[in-house]
């Protein structure tokens, strides 16, 4: 059997083109699962949806409410330990790094009755807004379909980075500065601006 | 050369599938229940039936009994026609395992293959059958970094209930409709 250069390379890239739609399908109908925590560029640069939820002493609080802030947009649960894990250290970044515009915001998406998520939190020490989840809000940030998973929101509600999954202190803390730098277009219209 | 160049792109092909292969292998977070062996029990009395489950590589599942309260137990719930009872259901102890990054904080969890055990009584009035008996597994998955919302797994199973050397005596009994045509 003859086979040319062409043919080759066609054959090539045929089988890794269906290699590769292969390893998406299994990853997309196991819920990504097959990668441990990531940080994931799909989401960056986009808009942060905005969305209203009540906080645990029930009032309602709308993610544009922090417009101008950078957020960090945590959803956990009571039940999942690595959510848990990088609690206190959002406890820390938020006081580190408050008073240079950063909130954090954590979305709590499991079942649990109140009393048991402010116990949870309050165990913890955080001192930042915990809000009640919901299906809808998850839906709009892209299923959040394991937990955590974080979004770090730049101050014009641009989403700078999405990490899934529990990544260390230190990455977490360069995502917030990452955050808090001045994004090229500020920059550009500061110089702009006459003195 | 062209041969050679053939049998580089069929390796090249072996390897991409192999590689493919692996990947789908992964599995996500879910538990397979694996065939429960067939149960046999005599009216008025009662039978031990093991159920095997096994998670997928890369992840855990709490145990029955977690180390902390918050924590969401795994459970087997059985739901069987009403000429049978559940007895005790027995769970193995967990494995105690701590998250890399929280050394000092121990989980206790099932990976791998786990079996719980489970009595099914039947009633005296019973009748001979096969009868279908439903579970319910509930679990909560994570990975080392990442957790799944808890999860409940259906599944079933036939037990056969035949008849005690005393029942040989008894004819035309009437039909349950709980038993399988």
């Amino acid at each position: 059997m003859k086979i040319n250069l062409p043919t080759a390379v066609l054959l090539v890239v045929l089988v890794a083109a269906m290699f590769f739609a292969g390893r998406h399908l299994a990853n997309r109908s196991h819920g990504g699962a097959a990668d441990p925590a990531r940080i994931s560029g799909d989401a960056k640069g986009k808009l942060a949806p905005d969305f209203e939820l009540k906080d645990l002493a029930g009032k309602n609080v709308r993610l544009s409410d922090y417009h101008g802030k950078v957020v960090l947009l945590n959803f956990w649960a009571t039940w999942c330990p690595p959510c848990k894990e990088e609690m206190p250290w959002f406890v820390d970044l938020q006081q580190r790094y408050g008073a240079q515009g950063l909130q954090v915001i954590g979305v709590a998406m499991d079942d649990s009755d109140q009393k048991t998520i402010e116990s949870f939190a309050k165990r913890l020490g955080v001192n930042y807004p915990v809000l009640r989840g919901k299906e809808s809000v998850a839906q709009a940030y892209g299923d959040v379909q394991f937990l955590p998973d974080t979004f770090y929101i730049g101050r014009d509600g641009k989403i700078v980075s999405h990490v899934q999954g529990l990544i260390n202190r230190k990455e977490i803390e360069e995502q917030v500065k990452k955050a808090l730098a001045p994004s090229a277009s500020t920059l550009q219209s500061r110089r702009l601006r006459p003195a | 050369m062209r041969t050679r160049m053939l049998v580089c792109l069929i390796l090249l092909a072996a390897l991409f599938a192999s590689a493919a292969g692996q990947t789908q292998g992964f599995g996500g977070p879910g538990v397979t229940v694996l065939p429960i062996e067939p149960v046999t029990i005599q009216p008025g009395k009662s039978a031990t039936l093991k159920m095997s489950f096994r998670i997928n590589s890369g992840f855990h599942i709490n145990s029955n009994k977690p180390t902390q309260e918050i924590l969401i137990p795994t459970t087997v719930k059985l739901n069987p026609p009403s000429e049978m009872l559940v007895g005790k259901i027995e769970y193995p102890a967990g494995e105690q395992m701590a998250l890399p990054f929280m050394p000092e904080e121990k989980l206790s969890v099932y990976s791998g293959t786990f079996n719980v055990t489970g009595v099914l009584k039947t009633t005296n009035s019973v009748l001979p059958g096969t009868y279908r008996v439903r579970g319910e597994l509930r679990y909560q998955a994570c990975s080392d970094r990442q957790c799944f919302p808890p999860h409940t797994q259906e599944f079933a199973f036939d037990v056969k209930v035949v008849r005690s050397a005393t029942d040989h005596k008894r004819k035309n009994p009437a039909q349950s409709p709980n038993i399988k045509g």
